[in-house]
């Protein structure tokens, strides 16, 4: 809830944008460098700002980060962990889904991975509030629309 | 289909020649929609304006391109995508899904658009995408029912290059220093300036952790010392040690721009070749786990870089301004340039990171001193005199 304060003092938008940088890896070059680039953010700002927060992810892990551009050349951004998807492709070892999903398996997961998966998507800042079993839940969901099979242990 | 033919077509363009030129050539191609709602009719623009543009700007293009290296060059395509507001979030997250670099989405607060239905979403794809596979798998992925009307133009480099320089004017870091850009005067002729052309490296002055490693070099510099600057980035902190009154500055990196960078920018502010020497060296760090042990391995390493460049524990004065995991991967090395006694610098981290880097460093270092600015913070102590460790 933004209180009346924040909402006096609320800096017009310029734009929102979305993008997928690997950790540590913030360079101005393409795709980073147009994007912000055109509304006249800080870019060398930005990249410090985003390699010193994603120091403790494995390097070239893909984050998505979203950034709020501000009409006032300033900017906010967060961060988020990779994609669900992506975990699960590492986890399973593949590179892509299944192609048809629900007939066709790509290939499995145990529930240890799941766990350790839903464990890191709860310190992100949408995920913090829903109990872990949720998290899980939707995990599960999601690997069976890719055609990955959970199991409860690798035979 | 004529869909697919038109695609291939302009594939077969020659992209990769003209960038090679560094003409800003915009190419534009149009889908028409599969269904016809409230969208005009399909527009299809030659690109004619692109020949008066690129004459206008080619010259700034082309003193830029002297600067910026190749990397910032390559090229990328922007597509400008027409879509419903209500789709627009997962749009977006589709496409970044499905081979998108970037979207971005303007906030209009003109009335035209309040009353429409659509919204615009710029979007940056690698040069090598297919962008109109991309589109339409994104567009299946969340179940829209015609595929968005889009155009798609080759990216224009000095554009968001030219942009993003923009953003530079003088920083007044305390009182009688300032960081001028070359292209405006200092505001203070009298104080002391340090005139930059920022380029792709790190170090405009505007930065916390910069400003940080200038106030504690100010402290630290009374005359004649040697000063080492661990990832130089634009030079700026070597700059600054001569005209505080350092004898000699040495500047490395493992970013070939941004030895570039520097070299300009100490020509800049008219210091020699022997006043401030800059190397490229390898870049040491692993991309192993904080707890592995690599110092044998750094150990090897090191004993080359000695003959190359300097000799270690030469120097009065050592500033790393970089990343947390290389600080800590490092920290061997950094400290073992020091001579005992002097004073070594560690910042570009984040007051959380404090712990890591004071843990670390404290085998090699007392008198330990923190400064913070903004949630970054700043660690110097000077380096032991007994050496326990090698």
């Amino acid at each position: 809830m933004a209180t009346l304060k924040e909402i006096l003092t609320r800096r017009p938008v310029a734009a929102t944008i979305r993008l997928t940088v690997p950790a540590g890896g913030a360079r101005p070059a393409p795709p980073v460098g147009p994007a912000l680039g055109q509304y006249r953010l800080n870019l060398m700002a930005f990249c410090k700002d985003f390699n010193a927060r994603t120091q403790k992810y494995k390097p070239e892990t893909p984050m998505s980060v979203t950034i709020t551009a501000f009409k006032d050349n300033t900017f906010e951004f967060t961060v988020k962990s990779p994609s669900v998807t992506w975990y699960l492709k590492k986890a399973a070892g593949i590179e892509s889904g299944s192609s048809r999903p629900g007939h066709v398996t790509a290939s499995t997961v145990t529930l240890k991975h799941i766990y350790e998966i839903a464990k890191v998507k709860q310190s992100d800042p949408y995920c913090q509030y829903m109990p872990l079993e949720s998290i899980c839940k939707s995990i599960i969901g999601t690997a069976a629309t890719m055609g990955i099979k959970v199991v409860k242990e690798l035979e | 289909m004529s869909f697919f033919s038109l695609g291939h077509f302009f594939k077969r363009l020659p992209y990769k020649q003209l960038t090679r030129h560094q003409n800003l050539f915009t190419l534009i191609k149009q889908k028409p929609r599969t269904q016809s709602t409230t969208l005009s009719s399909v527009l299809i623009k030659v690109s004619a304006c692109s020949s008066s543009s690129s004459s206008s700007s080619s010259s700034p293009c082309t003193s830029l391109s002297s600067i910026y290296p190749p990397l910032a060059e390559s090229p990328y395509l922007s597509v400008r995508i027409c879509c419903q507001k209500l789709a627009l979030d997962m749009f977006s997250e589709a496409l970044l899904c499905f081979g998108a670099s970037s979207t971005s989405v303007d906030e209009h607060d003109n009335d035209a658009d309040e009353n429409s239905d659509e919204i615009y979403i710029d979007s940056i794809f690698p040069e090598c995408e297919d962008v109109d596979e991309c589109i339409l798998n994104a567009a299946n992925s969340i179940g829209l029912k015609e595929i968005p009307c889009y155009e798609v133009k080759m990216g224009e480099q000095c554009n968001w290059i030219k942009k993003a320089q923009e953003s530079f004017h003088p920083v007044e870091v305390t009182k009688g220093l300032w960081i001028v850009p070359e292209w405006s005067t200092p505001p203070d002729v009298q104080a002391t300036n340090i005139i930059l052309n920022p380029g792709l490296a790190f170090g405009t002055g505007e930065h916390a952790t910069t400003k940080l490693c200038l106030l504690l070099l100010q402290s630290l510099i009374k005359g004649g010392e040697l000063f080492l600057d661990y990832g130089t980035g634009s030079g700026i902190l070597g700059i600054a040690a001569i005209k505080f009154g350092a004898a000699m500055s040495v500047g490395v990196d493992i970013d070939p721009q941004a030895i570039k960078s520097a070299h300009q920018n100490a020509a800049l502010n008219n210091i020699g070749p022997k006043k401030m020497k800059l190397h490229l060296v390898p870049d040491r760090t692993f991309p192993a786990s904080m707890n592995e042990r690599v110092d044998g391995i750094v150990e090897d390493l090191s004993s080359h870089e000695i003959r190359g460049i300097s000799e270690t524990e030469k120097y009065d004065v050592v500033i790393a301004n970089i990343l947390l995991n290389p600080l800590l991967q490092l920290a061997d090395h950094i400290v073992s340039y020091a001579k005992p006694g002097a004073v070594v610098g560690i910042s570009g981290i984040l007051s959380e990171q404090l712990p890591h880097i004071i843990n670390r460093y404290s085998e090699f270092l007392e008198d330990i001193l923190l400064s913070e600015m903004d949630d970054w913070t700043c660690v110097s102590g000077t380096k032991k005199r007994a050496k326990e460790d090698h």
